[in-house]
């Protein structure tokens, strides 16, 4: 071996970025093609400092724009090997165009993304909106909620990714500094027993198989696109699932840490719950439990795969509730929060009795208070008790100002 | 090509340019390879042409510069002699007779229903206002 | 570093096997196939190969068929050079862990873009990878001109030529800028090959491509590409067109070794006015009215003096 492994502390207090760019490490990744970009940045780096020191044994190519680092990833990964890189929020916005080119060459490329808002104004805080952005994009969306899940989804994402039955790339999120520069203590996983989860990387129509030449990236007009589109959303629909269960499961098995679709804080006999994802879903659980202290039964909803939607595990989470309230931490400038639509969605044809309300908190890395959970929690009895939204369908928390409230 | 419903080609839109392996395609000629139905090879540009270039080869000295002068792999040429125009992918654009050095020229455009036989019949001889 | 593959003259070279397939969708007499044949054709190498979008991608790989006898691949309009910089960084890695299916094989990355890509949209990616000292060789086809989209002018569009975008009329003779010394600048970049190629010089390009292929390093080839489309002009007329670009030096070939060295490796033994290769254009038809005549001898003036400077260049050896 031409690079050294790396003796660490069964509990390591790690920042998100740091955890993020130490599984990088563990699963010897063949290719990183990667541009900093704040608050992602300190996994680029931490990268590079492993190669310098002799812990990596690929290439770490640092291009001159993160639409080049993706560009250099599909180039690699379809050369045949493991790829990964990081961004954030305008970086994220760059690479947009190959994003989609990424998934529909159908290459298993891991992208980790701190989270930040998108200017203008500009801003380097976390919110949610460069995930939503890429939300169509045709990729995996796994969301991270603290240090040690940035860790663990990353395992989770190359072990899914490069499954030859799903063949598609998969992006981790955290929370821009909330998690990114956040130090916790995280547990971790020896360098062997990591890669080893991982595994080998399987090539597939790999380009640097010289004997089997192939063509990646063609043009295909109104007679091919659509089919090629439909097998594409198809896979995601039934061949990512399962194969994210088996992870789970298996990671499970390996680490004691159970990972769901859909993760459920104080669910079981809850009447009033909060849908909410990244670093969000600690804060409100901590109001919860206050909250079941006093003898109100609410409880808590993380979405924990974002693209596969968890449909089916939404309703399951979701229907018996009185009343639901879904937390958008992106401006959706124009209509409801992405949350509450696919809320509305799922729980639309099932018998439900459950009043969903939508509320937009958080842009540009504003706090999400206990008190504003509190009081969203209240809100949220008042509609349960009544039977009906009580406020507006959608409504703005945490902005200066008159109260904004629309719908 | 027929056409295929979504589960009926590879993922990603990939292609392959040859059945199996292909070793060492860079010293294999065309007719000894193994192309995949979906080879550009395998397709033809015929109906493009409004003339074709006829070849006369009792005049072709192999200079070959219609050869590395014709875009669509069209001259075939084997143990460095030009022995025939591929009809399929010829699309008829005329470089090769532009190129060729002969007189009187080895390679004449003629309309695409021109009788080959006629053409060669009828050859122009040798112009004695040129070179 | 593989075996340079041997080829004395035309006859030699005829015995080549195509890695490029004809029934793409070129139009006739495209002289981007005549180059890319000149190009594979100069190596016996394996190739990983890139497009950026432009006509030689969208005419080569569409649905359900590819015209590539290699690996191919095309990502976008700005990055064929980063895809196939990427590609070559997978080579290294797998090389370096042991992992390459035929790791004795000499495998060569080479990136074709147009002008539109390579000049315009996708100038920062290329100076990338040539600043990163890839082990790759970019090619553009040159056709001054956005050609898959209808004729747009690019930043490599000559002064006076008509495009859609900066077309000659009542008011203007198209054009108003000359296109930008690109060879220059990615020479600036300190990599140890460019070169200026055409195709109707194939012993010229082959001697480069090949010279290119086997330095270590990132390599920067500028071809012209004459576009009977867009020129304007028959399509069994592309080498005549090409005669008249490199014998009125319009088009010098010539290479640029580390960055600095200079050499001149075509001199026309009969120099042609450029006025004749103007003529032969339907894109310069109107420089020969009477009111836009005096950019004919502009153009003299200025291909002379580019001339004189590529051979001050050479004579200097710095």
């Amino acid at each position: 071996m031409a690079f050294d492994k790396l003796e660490l502390r069964d509990i390591e207090v790690w920042d998100g970025n740091f955890a993020a760019a130490q599984a990088m490490r563990q699963v010897q990744i063949d290719v990183v093609a990667a541009y900093p970009i704040t608050p992602s940045t300190p996994i680029v780096e931490g990268y590079a400092k492993f190669l310098a020191d002799g812990y990596i044994e690929g290439e770490f190519v640092m291009v001159e724009s993160e639409h080049a680092a993706m560009s250099g990833c599909i180039g690699a990964s379809a050369a045949g090997g493991r790829v990964a890189t990081a961004t954030s929020s305008q970086g994220f916005a760059l690479m947009v165009e190959t994003l989609y080119q990424a998934s529909g060459m159908r290459l298993p490329i891991v992208l980790n993304v701190v989270n930040r808002a998108l200017a203008a104004p500009l801003n380097v805080n976390g919110d949610h909106s460069d995930m939503y952005l890429g939300r169509d994009s045709g990729w995996i969306q796994f969301d991270a909620y603290n240090a040690q899940e940035a860790y663990d989804l990353n395992f989770i994402a190359f072990k899914v990714a490069e499954d030859h039955s799903v063949r598609l790339p998969a992006m981790v999120h955290q929370d821009g500094f909330l998690t990114s520069h956040t130090a916790q203590g995280v547990k971790t996983i020896t360098d062997d027993a990591a890669y080893n989860f991982v595994g080998e990387f399987k090539p597939m129509n790999d380009m640097l198989d010289l004997d089997h030449p192939v063509t990646h990236g063609v043009q295909a007009e109104e007679d091919w696109h659509f089919e090629h589109k439909a097998r594409q959303h198809r896979d995601l629909m039934l061949n990512v699932v399962p194969r994210i269960h088996e992870a789970f499961d298996a990671f499970e098995k390996l680490t004691g840490r159970k990972y769901n679709m859909v993760e459920q804080y104080n669910m079981d006999d809850a009447e009033i719950a909060v849908v909410c994802m990244g670093s969000s879903v600690e804060t409100a659980c901590e109001v919860a439990q206050e909250l079941r202290d006093q003898g109100i039964k609410v409880g808590v909803v993380g979405i924990r795969v974002i693209r596969p939607f968890p449909f089916k595990e939404v309703i399951d989470a979701l229907k018996d509730l009185k009343a639901i309230g879904a937390l958008d931490r992106s401006s959706p400038n124009g209509a409801p929060g992405m949350l509450f639509n696919e809320i509305a969605g799922a729980l639309f044809n099932t018998d439900t009795k459950a009043a969903l309300s939508g509320y937009v908190y958080g842009l540009g890395g504003r706090d999400l208070t206990k008190e504003h959970l509190r009081d969203l929690f209240k809100e949220l009895k008042v509609n349960a008790d009544a039977g009906k939204v009580t406020t507006q369908l959608q409504q703005f928390i945490g902005v200066r100002g008159p109260k904004l409230a629309f719908l | 090509m027929a056409e295929q419903g979504w589960d009926e080609f590879e993922i990603g839109a990939m292609l392959r340019s040859f059945n199996g392996e292909a070793k060492d395609v860079a010293l294999t000629l065309q007719e000894d390879r193994d192309y995949s139905s979906n080879n550009s090879f395998t397709a033809s540009v015929a109906d493009w042409r409004i003339e074709k270039p006829v070849f006369n080869k009792d005049y072709c000295i192999d200079c070959q510069f219609c050869w590395v002068y014709c875009p669509d792999i069209s001259i075939i040429s084997r143990d460095k002699k030009m022995i025939g125009i591929d009809m399929d992918h010829c699309k008829g654009c005329g470089i090769c007779v532009e190129v060729c050095p002969t007189n009187p020229k080895s390679l004449l455009m003629y309309s695409e229903q021109t009788d080959e036989e006629q053409a060669l019949a009828a050859w122009p001889s040798k112009d004695e206002g040129e070179k | 570093m593989g075996e340079v593959k041997k080829i004395k003259n035309l006859k030699e070279f005829s015995t080549s096997a195509d890695r490029f397939e004809g029934a793409n969708l070129l139009c006739p007499g495209c002289a981007h196939s005549i180059i890319v044949r000149e190009v594979l054709n100069a190596t016996n190498d394996d190739l990983i190969l890139a497009s950026s979008t432009g006509c030689l991608e969208v005419c080569t790989a569409v649905y359900p068929y590819t015209s590539w006898d290699a690996s191919w691949i095309h990502i976008g309009f700005e990055n064929g050079s980063t895809a196939v910089a990427g590609a070559e960084a997978m080579y290294q890695a797998l090389k370096r862990k042991g992992r390459l299916k035929q790791p004795d094989r000499s495998t060569k990355f080479v990136a074709f873009g147009g002008d539109g890509a390579s000049y315009d949209i996708g100038f920062q990616w290329i100076s990338g990878c040539m600043e990163r000292g890839h082990d790759m060789m970019y090619i553009v086809l040159d056709n001054e001109v956005y050609a898959n989209t209808g004729g747009q002018r690019s930043s490599a569009t000559p002064i006076g030529a008509s495009a859609t975008t900066s077309p000659a009329g009542r008011k203007s003779y198209g054009e108003k800028k000359n296109k930008k010394d690109m060879v220059a600048i990615m020479a600036a970049h300190d990599i140890p090959y460019s070169a200026q190629v055409a195709p109707n010089k194939w012993k010229d390009m082959v001697k480069k491509i090949q010279h290119g292929l086997n330095v270590e390093g990132p390599v920067f080839i500028n071809a012209m590409s004459p576009c009977t489309t867009e020129w304007k002009f028959d399509p069994k007329d592309t080498m005549m067109i090409s005669d008249l670009a490199t014998d009125s030096l319009v088009f010098p070939l010539y290479e640029i070794i580390d960055g600095h060295e200079l050499n001149i490796t075509y001199r026309p033994k009969h120099k042609v006015p450029v006025e004749e290769y103007l003529a032969a254009q339907g894109r310069f038809k109107h420089l020969f009215k009477a009111e836009y005549k005096h950019m004919i001898k502009e153009w003299q003036d200025r291909v002379d003096a580019t001339w004189e400077y590529l051979q001050r260049r050479e004579e200097a050896r710095v």
